[in-house]
């Protein structure tokens, strides 16, 4: 055993050395950031995870960037423009970026970022959205690019400002160490990534934008304990958390010491109901349990009020979102009513899948429904045991008696596509997509492919109110609330915003 | 002696093997695919199977074994799934923080422990006995997660005498430790008491005290050297489990051990990870009880190991 | 030591009435009587839920959630309004079911294999106690999750999994235990005798060695209850909404800094609980104890 042997003494001295050289490093300002779950790698292209993004963000930018008022404005990318058809799109880059190992930023290397997704071999996780849709990518010359669509595609700029499409070193990429260590182009660059304890971001003194206007170093933590996140903003270990626990969120608001910020979020939950199980593949009763959910309770007890409740599919900020509807309220009679209808007047007993940070939301619900007759038996699961058991097909699912999965989605303001499609598409049913419950309504696919390729915004919009009500009234889900985004600092800190869905954008952060 | 060492140096590689088979087929078992977790909600069929391939899971399971063990036998553990670094690198840099941690832990519960169990012994039934009983027993009823979470509360928020996560200095040494000693403190107290108990009532002791011997002497040059073996052997067993990372108590700290890696790997089903921490606890649990059984044929020498 | 504690109850004038010798039993195994008392009140508290805590332990109430303490609410309301005094004492029910079920199978298993070894000869001896090792040695998230997530997340399975933690302690003592009567002289008589080995087995080992495993059965129970907490911790616990005290202390704990009720009061039930069950333990060692 090469760990043991032969190590006794380099185990002493970095024992040693761990405790004393770590004070050192707060010389430097440093901008402390405390999020709840681990990065899960380092290269942008292959993770779909919010708080992933948001550590990786300083390093790394896009053809296109984001502003805090939510626009797109130009970033590696000086202008664009696309042919009358909408699939041919050009793109002019700007001069002189270099990467932060020295590779030139050029035609060459856009098309070798698009290509390692459009290369089925490669199996990078965040490929499958820009498959869709980008047919190829081709290198007009050195400082333009020309993008090939499938097919029309309203959302493709703003998907420009996400994961797979930030740019990363290509010498890096060939090399293989970009999974774990990051280089891109960004303001920031890796200073340090220890696995089991943070990452570090130092300024990159070569950034084609000047000098970085945030704190000189990054530090970024994490941990799954919501109290100790919030501790840790008590003793100022961290400037910032994110998400805040809604729990504390009170406590922190009373607080001179602190600051909460709260924002419309993106991210939808819902119970997704198995439409080829018995009695849920009957519209009236998925309608019954609907009228029988109490969201403002949910609302309360579960995010202690800092989310919407649901009355649609997307997200207040989704684009295309429609806030006159108002489908089910708060009835236990018109539930009642509707289950005699449908054949169950005493009710009848159903499951649901839940994960532990959800498994509150499957008790709330069991007590609600049960007024109603309904007896719901809450199964909650190890997370990877659920994702298994969420995908199962339709004869997995009965097999299980799994009669329903709560779960939340997040298409950020990247548009109502990412939102219908993965959830309620029939060519999405699980195990291919996140239609959970293998909903299939061909009314609704005719809608949401109309809409996905309307490039004119208010005709699409209206295609989008029309799939919204659509969903509504066939309630393959119980949409339950949309979270606010939380994030808390400490008072002195300012620059932090976030990207609806949680991605909370450090770089310009400053402490006085 | 030679021969029992040279025996037992036999049986960990056929425990390693059987260790190895038995992770490498047991994590195969739970349901959750890597390659589902990794390539995350929104990934379609094609994307995971993609991922599979990619991570080396559409081989069978024999081939995947095979290139595990073969890895293993060279020092290689593989690539973790997710941090993308090698697992061996990885258990590197957290086993100084695992075995720092368990080290300190073992020390105060010792330091603390055997004297407690002497004293109690020494005034069998008298309220110091009663004391020390009963805090023992309450210190081994504390969830271990609760104590830590209210201690982080209340020294590092409250006080701010200590500081709150990760392992910046020596002062993050003391919440941890302290709460992960509780419980070993426990057992060791109440091992301590029960083995000079009996140490005592033995007809050597008797003699000594007849011979005049002070009682000083008698508790610590004859009754403890004595009552030594079943605390070495617990401390010894204890010990060893605690390579595999303190699980509960590192993850609430922020610790950078090798049991929060364990946690995280298996919630992502980070199979390299999972073999890789598995085999060295195990190889350090077995190595700690093969150890403890040394020690106490060196504090015993009457005692024939075979 | 002994003999002083025979001269005082000596000295006291000689009643011959049952609670007088009950005052002096229990003079004499204060021990035992005091975590029997513990145990009892656990037990109790079980037994009568409905009577001891009227509140219903899964009714909801979000107008109130996270109470502290009061009239209507002893020990105050969890996060979904729940009355934590009734979710406490319903919880006695399902601690001591896990407590039974948990040891239970965990001496089925072990004690039957620990003999086996102990009688059959190097070989038989060598595998069972190599497979205990290994078990032993096993990383205990590992299994557990591994336990919990094959068969499903269910307070069965947990049990299951605790039970399968505490088979090698079970297994290693019944193995010294026999190794140790084994070479008896009755035992020793009894096999020259030719009684069939399973008879020596039930008759002559087993139930010489059942004491010291009952004593170490009441000493593991209380870990039992603080094992399932420690899987509640990492998500494996008991499923909602059962008031399994490891579970609510595990919610609790998400709250601390704001509300201490919801994870201190089954904290101390927990707590009474491993208390009473050592002190039994302790004092039917000592009770049990063939030296004295």
């Amino acid at each position: 055993m090469t760990i043991f042997a032969n190590n006794r003494i380099w185990l002493l001295s970095s024992a040693i050395a761990a405790t004393l050289a770590v004070p050192g490093v707060s010389l430097a300002a440093t901008l402390n950031v405390m999020q709840s779950e681990a990065p899960r790698s380092m290269d942008p292209g292959d993770q779909t995870a919010t708080y992933t993004a948001a550590l990786l963000d300083p390093m790394y930018e896009g053809l296109i960037k984001r502003d805090p008022d939510l626009s797109l404005k130009p970033a590696l990318a000086t202008e664009w423009s696309s042919d009358p058809s909408g699939l041919v799109w050009t793109f002019k880059l700007r001069q002189g970026v270099k990467f932060q190992d020295g590779t030139p930023f050029d035609a060459d290397a856009v098309v070798k970022n698009f290509n390692r997704h459009l290369d089925t071999k490669r199996g990078l996780a965040a490929s499958g959205r820009l498959r869709t849709f980008l047919d190829s990518v081709t290198a007009v010359d050195a400082g333009t690019v020309q993008f090939k669509l499938k097919t029309k595609y309203p959302a493709f700029l703003a998907l420009l400002t996400t994961g797979p499409c930030l740019m990363v070193s290509p010498t890096a990429d060939a090399a293989g160490t970009i999974g774990s260590k990051a280089v891109g182009t960004g303001p920031y660059k890796l200073g340090e990534y220890k696995s089991g304890e943070y990452v570090l971001e130092v300024k990159n003194p070569d950034w084609w934008g000047g000098a970085a206007k945030g704190e000189d170093q990054i530090k970024w933590t994490w941990t799954a304990e919501t109290s100790v996140m919030n501790m840790a903003l008590q003793t100022a270990d961290a400037d910032v958390i994110n998400p805040f626990p809604s729990a504390f969120a009170q406590q922190v608001k009373a607080n001179p010491e602190m600051k909460l910020s709260t924002t419309d979020g993106s991210a939808v939950f819902w119970v997704s109901l198995n439409t080829k199980l018995k009695p849920l593949d009957d519209v009236r009763v998925r309608q019954a349990l609907n009228y029988a959910t109490d969201r403002a309770g949910i609302v309360k007890a579960f995010m202690q009020g800092f989310a919407t409740p649901a009355n649609s599919p997307l997200a207040p900020v989704t684009p295309g979102y429609d806030k006159s509807l108002a489908p089910y309220s708060y009835d236990i009679d018109k539930a009642k009513q509707l289950l005699k209808e449908a054949g169950y007047p005493d009710g009848f007993t159903m499951s649901t899948i839940v994960q532990e940070q959800e498994a509150r939301i499957g008790e709330l619900l069991q007590a609600m429904w049960a007024k109603a007759g309904i007896k719901l038996d809450v199964r909650k699961m190890e997370s990877g045991v659920w994702s298994k058991a969420a995908f199962l097909d339709p004869a997995g699912k009965e097999k299980d008696g799994i009669g329903s999965a709560i779960a939340s989605w997040s298409s950020g303001v990247n548009g109502a596509d990412l939102q219908f499609r993965p959830l309620y598409y029939s060519k999405s049913a699980s195990p291919a997509g996140a239609n959970l419950g293998f909903f299939s309504d061909p009314k609704l696919d005719e809608l949401v492919d109309k809409a996905a390729s309307t490039l004119d915004e208010t005709a699409r919009n209206a295609i989008y109110a029309d799939a919204q009500k659509e969903v509504n009234d066939q309630a393959p889900h119980v949409l339950l609330f949309t979270k606010q985004d939380l994030f808390a600092t400490r008072a002195n800190v300012a620059g932090v915003w976030v990207i609806p869905g949680g991605q909370v954008v450090v770089k310009d952060a400053k402490k006085q | 002696m030679k021969a029992y060492i040279v025996k037992k140096m036999l049986a960990l590689p056929l425990i390693l093997v059987g260790v190895s088979l038995l992770v490498f087929v047991a994590i195969r078992a739970l349901p959750g695919d890597p390659a589902r977790l990794m390539a995350g909600p929104e990934a379609t069929q094609e994307a995971v199977d993609n991922m599979t391939r990619r991570l080396g899971l559409d081989r069978s399971l024999p081939a995947q074994y095979a290139s595990f063990a073969v890895g293993a036998l060279t020092g290689d553990l593989g690539t973790s799934i997710k941090s993308k670094l090698p697992v061996v690198s990885e258990i590197r840099e957290r086993l100084p923080f695992t075995i720092g941690l368990a080290i300190t832990a073992y020390l105060i519960a010792i330091a603390v422990g055997v004297p407690a169990g002497m004293i109690a012994a020494i005034y069998r039934h008298g309220w110091p006995d009663q004391a020390v009983m009963i805090l023992a027993i309450m210190g081994a009823s504390i969830a271990n997660f609760w104590l830590a979470l209210m201690a982080m509360n209340t020294f590092s928020v409250q006080l701010g005498w200590l500081p709150l996560l990760g392992a910046t200095s020596w002062k993050s040494f003391i919440m941890p430790s302290v709460t992960l000693a509780v419980l070993p403190t426990a057992v060791i107290a109440r091992m301590t008491r029960s083995s000079m108990i009996e140490v005592m009532s033995q007809d050597y002791i008797r003699t000594a005290y007849a011979k005049g011997l002070a009682p000083g002497q008698i508790y610590w040059n004859h009754a403890l050297r004595n009552a030594l073996i079943p605390i070495i052997t617990i401390v010894g067993l204890n010990f060893g489990s605690l390579i595999g990372g303190a699980v509960v108590t590192e993850s609430v700290f922020n610790w950078p051990g090798l049991g929060r890696f364990l946690v995280d790997a298996v919630r992502y089903r980070d199979y390299p990870v999972i073999q890789g921490v598995t085999l060295v606890a195990v190889t350090g649990v077995v190595l700690m009880n093969f150890l403890a059984e040394l020690l106490i044929a060196v504090v015993n020498p009457k005692i024939r190991l075979d | 030591m002994a003999t002083a504690r025979t001269d005082h109850t000596e000295t006291e004038p000689r009643r011959r009435s049952a609670t007088g010798q009950t005052l002096r039993w229990i003079a004499a195994h204060r021990s035992i009587a005091l975590g029997g008392a513990l145990i009892s009140v656990i037990v109790l508290a079980a037994l009568f839920a409905p009577l001891v805590a009227p509140a219903d332990p899964y009714a909801q109430d979000l107008i109130a959630t996270m109470e502290p303490p009061s009239w209507a609410h002893p020990f105050g309301t969890d996060d979904n309004g729940r009355d934590i005094f009734a979710r406490v004492v319903y919880g006695a029910r399902i601690s001591l079911l896990e407590v039974l079920l948990s040891v239970g199978l965990a001496m089925v298993v072990g004690v039957p294999l620990g003999i086996l070894a102990g009688m059959s000869g190097r070989y038989v001896d060598q595998a069972i106690m190599w497979a205990m090792d290994i078990l032993f040695a096993f990383p205990g998230i590992v299994l557990s999750i591994l336990i919990v997530s094959v068969l499903g997340t269910s307070l069965a399975n947990l049990m299951i999994a605790i039970a399968i933690f505490s088979v090698p302690v079970y297994a290693r003592l019944s193995r010294n235990l026999t190794l140790g009567l084994k070479s008896m002289d009755y035992v020793e008589a009894a096999v020259s005798l030719g009684i069939s080995t399973r008879r020596i087995m039930t008759h002559y080992i087993l139930r010489n060695a059942i004491a010291p495993i009952i004593v170490q059965s009441t000493l593991t129970a209380g870990t039992v209850i603080l094992s399932a907490a420690s899987l509640s911790f990492l998500g494996l616990g008991a499923q909602p909404p059962l008031p399994e005290w490891g579970a609510m202390m595990s919610d609790g704990r998400n709250y601390l800094g704001l509300n201490i009720w919801m994870s201190l009061f089954p904290g101390l039930a927990i707590m009474i609980t491993v208390l009473g069950f050592n002190i039994l333990g302790d004092g039917l060692r000592d009770l049990l104890d063939p030296r004295k």
